[in-house]
């Protein structure tokens, strides 16, 4: 169990990135979506002891992360949003290297972790080829085989879709998905998709806020019969808006389709079926952040 | 289509940083070399102008080299740029023609790099019109050096390596092929630069791609007028290399132009993406719980972590290219160091003992290293966060200071490795000349310690600097600043070790190790280790780890009880052991800086010059105590001295030089009393109540100790050392009189001290005829010495061993000359093992290190034929024995005492004589300094112009005879071509003025090398057997007595009683003048007579020359004989250099610029020749023979 309390963090340039987050994530895969510029990136890095908040305390089944820093490490695996590898080193030795800093000291022990890592992750083929030749997709399954040494009690996942092609997103949500159910995995991203698909609990975020948490699916149910929709012209939408709190827009078949949150129905439209990213996209709406709707 | 793209080329090279940067750094690092006396390139030109034509042409030269990396940047570059923006495939479909797109993109390229090297012409231009610089050393602005630079350096030199790295470029798509021609190109010039002995110079001068080979062969034998003053022609060989080099150019750039294809993909880039393709994504099985893994954190585990980083660091250095590039330079450097250094004398290789191949380390690849450091320290340090490696790296549970232990000790295991390189590369040249004596542990030491220390501190300071600076090249430039600011601090007389980061290096002799040298070593070592201990400490609190946060507040956060204990102990011993390195270098002994020593010597003349000319009593007898304690580095010299008045006038004042160095225990001159004491000058003045009348005598005495207490900041005392101590009476006596030797000799410092020029010796015309000799004195001393040392170690003086007696553990060598000497005499002390043998009645004997038994025959050799040779043809030798004592190579000469040769380990006793084909230099010193026992024992000059002749050039003679006697005329004749080299080139190295062997101002490259060539000469112009009546005639005049000593006048008198009428315009040309001919043959053909010989004739031109002192020539009547020959098909087995036995050799008498001469042969003629052996001095050597039409 993880538990974040009242962090804060405003960096020299007066930006707020972090205000007064508290959440409790409990073991299973969390959901942090948000878009861009949200203070999900800070939050991750927070959480990774790699930048100290201003204020607040991370606990990580008890342990004060603040104050021991190097307790929390031993116990994290940590799948940075962007990172990079050294040239001309293979996954194998980079894996060897990682798995001796994060305690696994004994040769024959780190041997056979490596060796199950690499056949997991499907690098077993590549395992003497260097990292930097690898494409995004086999470079994010070597980073999900680094987060995952050495019993990590809490896994980040910052970003890990993004630029991946569909097919490869799937098979990353598959990885992802079996990392197991007792440890706190916490998936940072702005694609909906990707929290619905795998999340059991999930959290919105913007403006270093926390504005919505909850299970994906009773937050779903929470819009049931109050969301609309209606299908019309592109060149409409402008004078809608200022009739209708529209929510969401997006093009089907050449024309938009509108969606707007209301507990009465609104003249001629007609109810939809919510969705996460409704979820999503309403309590931005409902919290005046603005998110480009085109 | 070429305009397009030569002009887009233009556009994006003129708006970017490469640009910019590189134009910028040439220029300013030529501005320096200009205007800035910390900053040199090239060499050998302190003596002229610093706006001298040669200066500016040389540096222009050396720069155009250094441009070459700019080739590679705008050049290869350009032609491979688009595949790495992968924008190569968009140009292909825009159809440019190939034509225009790789011409256009390599003239944009190769003008930009031209505009670099241009910049650099600038930097020189702006730099000369500095107000600082010394307006003496500044000539008028002369447009014409400049406008050569660029014409003739820069514009080739840049089109000739960018045509061959585009031409790669091109040719395969690749960066780094370029950099490999790059890294040959380099290696080539390396080698052919090394290989610039007089033999094979004119052949090397065409291979030089950069022509500076060819314009140090032009100018070779320039002289400092012609230095200052002349732009070299663009003629004979440097015209032959531009068109060479220019001409490969075009071929490179023609054969680019027919394999180069724009629309090619790298073949490499296309591999790699089906590889990746063909990894399969399917069947993932992710079980975590197969994972699990328990991790385990201990000690053990920090340990691993750091060496699993060290490891990571080093493989990513192991495995960058641009480290092969830099080592691979660095052993080409070492490899050309090592052949230079082994084949420096005469061309003859010496034994490549580890001293000599520590030394060129240190000399060629310790600053390799160096680079490495520098350039490597960026990249380490700055390596996870580039990679962006970081982001994940840091949240791995390590201890903070891991990383940056880490970092320090992969840097460290670089220059272990690096070093490990070296040594086996020089174990490989050892084994390549057959030397089989490796000494594993002084590599050890030399390369991982003495070389490597330094290096060690250095990573130290480059890792705290790049881990506060947030870009890497900051971080290089701030490294870089502050090495050259540590240099400028010396500069500036800032040189405690206290505050001058380092460890002071030694030299490495086999006789005494690394000797005292260890000690300062370790202690400054250890001092500076502390402090690197901090800096380490500071790069951990501010090292980087993650992102955004306060790094003043992480560092308070890391600085823990744990860290401040450590920090303040370290400050603690530091200061302990400052304090002690103080006590050594400032209280145990005098610290002094350079301009300190400088300017006590500019004051010992200011103040005490004036008593030179004071008449002043000469030692009559002479009888030393000198005990020398070499493992305190102590002498204690105590000793009587009668002193008697030789003068005609009563002596009131006695002054006396002691060596500053010394300390006075007690001086004692009956009836005198001192009236000026100057102990850190050296200088003392007493006066005597009752003064001495002319004959009169007293007896002065002495008690001096030269203790070496601990040890100095720097210029450690190498006189006397644990194994090898060679010391003089100047060093541990009181010398009678102002000391001329004590004065400043360089007229930079003197004019900056406010000195007048210096006048090196008493001219000519102005010495009385009753004016001392060059020892300065008139009367030879009786010489009795008792000379002690450690029960171990074997000491010697001049004369001849009365008792050898060992006492409380200490041994006692008494030593008496049975007639007087010269006041001149040498103590040494060693480890010893003794040759002996005998030649008549003389016993010969060579004290040696054990280890260099490799010449000790050959030494015994050379003084049985010299000893043979002077007393049969000059006088008997005066003494019952002679010896050979071999010390320390921290000097390599050697010297000539009365019966007594102290002679250096470096010069004659490692010689690698084994091939016959090689010029004996230990025969050849060994006979010169044996000489001296005549030319300057028995027969010395008057103190004055031209005494070296009577001395040095004599002594030189001889020793050519008894080696042309020896080995024959042929290896006499590479000998003296190696003389004539040495002449010609040092000609332009002089400081003051050349003058002509009359009047030779102990000038070495006029009284030994033209004193050679003036000698052989006149020796085949007239004959041994009349220069040897001549010597005899002089020695029995002058030999073994007082005053008036003769003068240069009074042996060339000698020489013209024996020569005949028409020789004496020759004599007057060697020796009285600087003579320089001009002779060549301009044309011959031959044609069969009508008795089937063979008719040549032959045109030859015979130019004379005067220069006067700055080497400015004059063309005067000739009235010479020449050796004419004709020579026939060249035998089996002789050398290119070697000529056959000529089918005619004739004198014939030459007084016109120009003749035509007519022989008859039997066989048919191949070449002919006009003074075919280079008998005479002529810069032109080469042009004296010419083959037959």
């Amino acid at each position: 169990m993880l538990q974040i309390e009242h962090l804060s963090k405003t960096y020299a340039n007066g930006v707020e990135a972090l205000k007064d987050v508290s959440l409790t994530i409990p073991t299973g895969m969390f959901g942090l979506l948000g878009p861009n510029g949200a203070g999900k990136s800070t939050l991750m890095r927070t959480l990774a002891t790699l930048q100290e908040p201003d204020e607040g305390s991370i606990h990580l089944n008890g342990t004060d992360a603040r104050r021991e820093p190097d307790a929390l490490r031993r116990r994290l695996g940590y799948l940075p949003q962007e990172f990079g590898v050294y040239p001309r080193v293979s996954p194998e030795v980079m894996l060897h290297h990682l798995a001796v800093l994060k305690g696994i000291g004994d040769r024959a022990q780190r041997n056979a972790l490596v060796e199950r890592l690499l056949v997991q992750t499907n690098l077993w083929d590549v395992r003497k080829k260097n990292l930097d030749t690898f494409s995004r997709g086999m470079r994010q399954r070597f980073g999900i085989a680094q987060a995952l040494i050495g019993e990590p009690a809490l896994i980040i996942v910052d970003e890990p879709t993004a630029g991946l092609d569909p097919a490869e997103r799937r098979r990353f949500h598959n990885l992802l998905a079996r990392i197991g159910e007792d440890v706190v995995v916490i998936l940072s991203t702005h694609i909906v998709e990707d929290v619905s698909d795998l999340c059991t609990r999930m959290a919105i975020m913007a403006n270093g806020r926390i504005l919505l948490e909850g299970e994906p699916a009773a937050l779903i149910g929470k819009l049931e019969g109050r969301l609309w929709k209606q299908l019309v012209a592109g060149d409409e939408v402008a004078s809608l808006r200022e009739r209708l709190p529209i929510v969401s827009t997006r093009l089907v078949a050449g024309r938009a389709e509108i969606r707007v949150v209301g507990s009465e129905r609104p003249d001629d439209l007609e109810p939809a079926q919510p969705t996460l990213e409704d979820v999503y996209f309403a309590t931005l709406q409902q919290h005046g952040v603005n998110v480009a709707l085109d | 289509m070429f305009r397009e793209i030569f002009n887009f080329e233009c556009r994006y090279q003129r708006g970017g940083p490469l640009f910019i940067t590189t134009a910028l750094m040439f220029f300013v690092f030529a501005f320096l070399a200009m205007a800035s006396e910390n900053v040199t390139v090239g060499d050998g030109t302190k003596n002229l102008n610093l706006n001298a034509p040669f200066t500016l042409i040389q540096t222009h030269f050396i720069l155009s080299i250094v441009a070459m990396f700019a080739a590679v940047a705008f050049v290869a570059t350009a032609l491979t740029r688009d595949l790495e923006l992968k924008t190569n495939e968009t140009l292909a479909a825009t159809g440019v023609g190939r034509m225009p797109f790789l011409f256009g993109r390599f003239a944009g390229g190769y003008l930009f790099a031209l505009l670099s090297g241009c910049a650099a012409v600038l930097g020189t231009l702006v730099g000369s019109f500095m107000p600082w610089l010394d307006p003496q050393r500044i000539a008028p602005f002369e447009f014409g050096p400049y406008w050569f630079s660029i014409w003739a350096v820069m514009l080739p030199n840049l089109l000739i390596i960018c045509s061959l790295v585009g031409a790669v470029a091109a040719l395969t798509r690749s960066l780094m092929a370029s950099y490999v021609v790059l890294v040959a190109v380099i290696i080539a010039d390396i080698v052919v630069g090394q290989n610039t002995d007089p033999e094979t110079i004119g052949r090397m001068a065409l291979l030089d791609p950069f022509g500076l080979v060819a314009f140090e062969d032009l100018t070779r034998y320039w002289t400092v007028f012609e230095r200052n003053t002349r732009v070299p022609d663009m003629t004979g060989v440097l015209l032959a290399n531009r068109l060479i080099w220019l001409t490969v150019s075009a071929i490179a750039l023609a054969i680019a132009a027919r394999g180069f294809d724009f629309s090619i993909r790298s073949a490499r880039s296309s591999r790699r993406a089906a590889k990746a393709l063909a990894v399969s994504h399917d069947g993932v099985m992710l079980n975590v719980t197969s994972l699990r893994t328990k991790p385990q954190f201990d000690g053990a585990l920090v340990v691993k972590q750091w060496w699993s980083q060290v490891r990571i660091d080093v493989r990513g250095v192991l495995r960058s290219y641009p480290f092969y590039v830099i080592v691979a330079f660095g052993m080409f450097n070492v490899l050309a160091g090592f052949f230079g250094a082994i084949t420096q004398y005469y061309g003859t290789p010496m034994y490549p003992v580890t001293p000599v191949m520590l030394r060129v380390v240190d000399g060629s690849y310790v600053f390799i290293v160096f680079i490495i450091i520098v350039y490597y320290c960026g990249e380490i340090v700055h390596r996870e966060r580039q990679t962006r490696v970081a982001q994940y790296v840091d949240a791995a549970p390590f201890p903070n200071g891991v990383m940056i232990a880490a970092k320090v000790a992969a840097l460290w295991l670089i220059v272990v490795i690096l070093m490990l390189a070296v040594m086996l590369t020089s174990m490989a040249v050892q084994a390549g000349h057959g030397f089989f004596h490796f000494e594993l542990m002084r590599y050890i030491v030399g390369l991982f310690v003495v070389h490597g220390w330094p290096m060690y501190l250095f990573c130290v300071l480059g890792v705290c600097i790049q881990s506060m600076v947030p870009n890497k090249f900051l971080g290089m430039l701030i490294l870089i600043a502050l090495f050259f600011g540590l240099n400028t601090m010396n500069n500036l007389g800032w040189e405690h070790v206290l505050y001058q980061m380092g460890v002071p290096s030694g030299k490495l002799s086999d006789m005494n190790g690394w000797g005292h040298y260890v000690e300062p070593m370790v202690t400054v070592g250890a001092y500076w280790s502390l402090w690197m201990l901090l800096v380490g400490i500071v790069a951990h609190l501010f090292a980087v780890r993650g992102a955004g946060n306060d790094r003043w507040a992480v560092a308070r956060t890391r600085l823990t009880p744990a860290v401040r204990i450590v920090a303040a102990a370290t400050v603690l011993s530091a200061s302990v052991l400052g304090g002690w390195i103080f006590y050594n270098t400032n209280v145990l002994n005098h610290y002094e800086t350079a301009d300190d020593r400088d300017a006590l010597q500019a004051d010992y003349e200011k103040l005490y010059k004036q008593y030179q000319k004071l008449p002043m009593p000469e030692l009559v007898n002479l009888d030393a105590a000198v005990d020398i304690y070499p493992s305190q580095r102590r002498v204690e010299s105590r000793g009587s001295a009668v002193l008697e008045n030789v003068h005609a006038q009563p002596i009131s004042e006695i002054d006396l030089h002691i060596s500053r160095l010394l300390t006075i225990n007690s001086l004692d001159i009956p009836g005198a009393t001192a009236i000026e004491e100057d102990p850190k000058r050296g200088f003392h003045r007493f006066a005597l109540a009752q003064p001495l009348a002319p004959g009169a005598k007293l007896t002065m005495q002495w008690d001096l100790s030269w203790l070496n207490p601990g040890f100095v900041n720097s210029g450690s005392a190498t006189r006397v050392v644990e194994n090898g101590t060679f010391v003089d009476n100047r060093n541990v006596m009181p010398l009678i009189g102002y000391d001329t030797g004590s004065e400043l000799s360089d007229n930079n410092k003197r004019r900056k001290l406010g000195l007048p020029p210096v006048e090196r010796l008493p001219k000519y015309a102005s010495v009385a005829a009753d004016a001392p000799n060059q020892f300065g004195v008139h009367e030879r001393t009786t010489f009795h010495a008792v000379v002690s040392t450690s029960a171990d170690q074997i000491a010697i003086a001049p004369g001849y061993l009365k008792s050898d007696r060992t006492e409380g553990g200490r041994r006692y060598f008494e030593y008496e000359m049975d007639k007087p000497i010269w006041p001149y005499v040498s103590f040494q002390s060693a480890r010893y093992a003794v040759a002996n043998d005998r030649w008549n009645d003389v016993a010969l004997q060579v004290f040696y290190h054990p280890d260099h038994a490799f010449n000790v025959a050959r030494m015994i050799d050379a003084s049985k034929k010299s000893l043979d040779y002077f007393s049969r043809e000059f006088s008997p030798y005066q003494y019952r024995q002679f010896r050979i004592l071999e010390f320390p190579a921290y000097e390599t000469f050697a010297e000539s005492f009365p019966n007594t040769i102290p002679f250096s380990e470096g010069i004659g006793f490692i010689a690698n004589l084994q091939d016959p084909k090689y010029i004996d230099y230990v025969f050849y010193v060994t006979a010169h300094e044996l000489a001296h026992q005549w030319w300057g024992h028995q027969f010395v000059g008057r103190h004055a112009q031209g005494e070296t002749l009577l001395v040095e050039t004599l002594a030189q003679y001889s020793a050519l005879m008894v080696m042309e006697h020896e080995y024959g005329p042929g290896q006499m004749r590479r000998f003296l071509k190696y003389e004539l080299d040495n002449y010609l080139k040092n000609r332009g190295g002089e400081k003051i003025e050349e003058l002509p062997l009359n009047l030779v101002e102990d000038q070495g490259y006029v009284h030994y090398r033209k004193g050679s060539l003036a000698m052989y000469a006149l020796k085949d112009a007239i004959g041994e057997d009349a220069v040897n009546r001549a010597l005899r005639n002089m020695l029995a005049r002058y030999a073994f007595k007082g005053a008036p000593f003769p003068m240069s006048g009074d042996l060339i008198d000698a020489f013209r009683a024996e020569a005949p009428a028409d020789k004496q315009a020759l004599i007057t040309a060697l020796f009285e003048k600087i003579t320089l001919w001009d002779l060549s043959v301009s044309d011959a053909h031959v044609e069969p007579t009508d008795d089937g010989r063979f008719r040549v004739t032959m045109s030859v031109a015979t130019k004379q020359f005067e220069a006067d002192g700055a080497g400015k020539e004059t063309e005067v009547p000739l009235d010479v004989w020449l050796d004419v020959g004709v020579f026939g098909k060249a035998a089996e087995g002789l050398g290119e250099n070697d000529l056959p036995v000529p089918l005619l050799i004739e004198k014939r008498h030459f007084d016109t610029a120009t003749s035509t001469l007519e022989f008859v042969v039997d066989q048919r003629p191949v070449r002919v020749g006009i003074d075919p052996y280079n008998k005479m001095i002529d810069r032109n050597p080469d042009d004296n023979l010419k083959a037959v039409e």
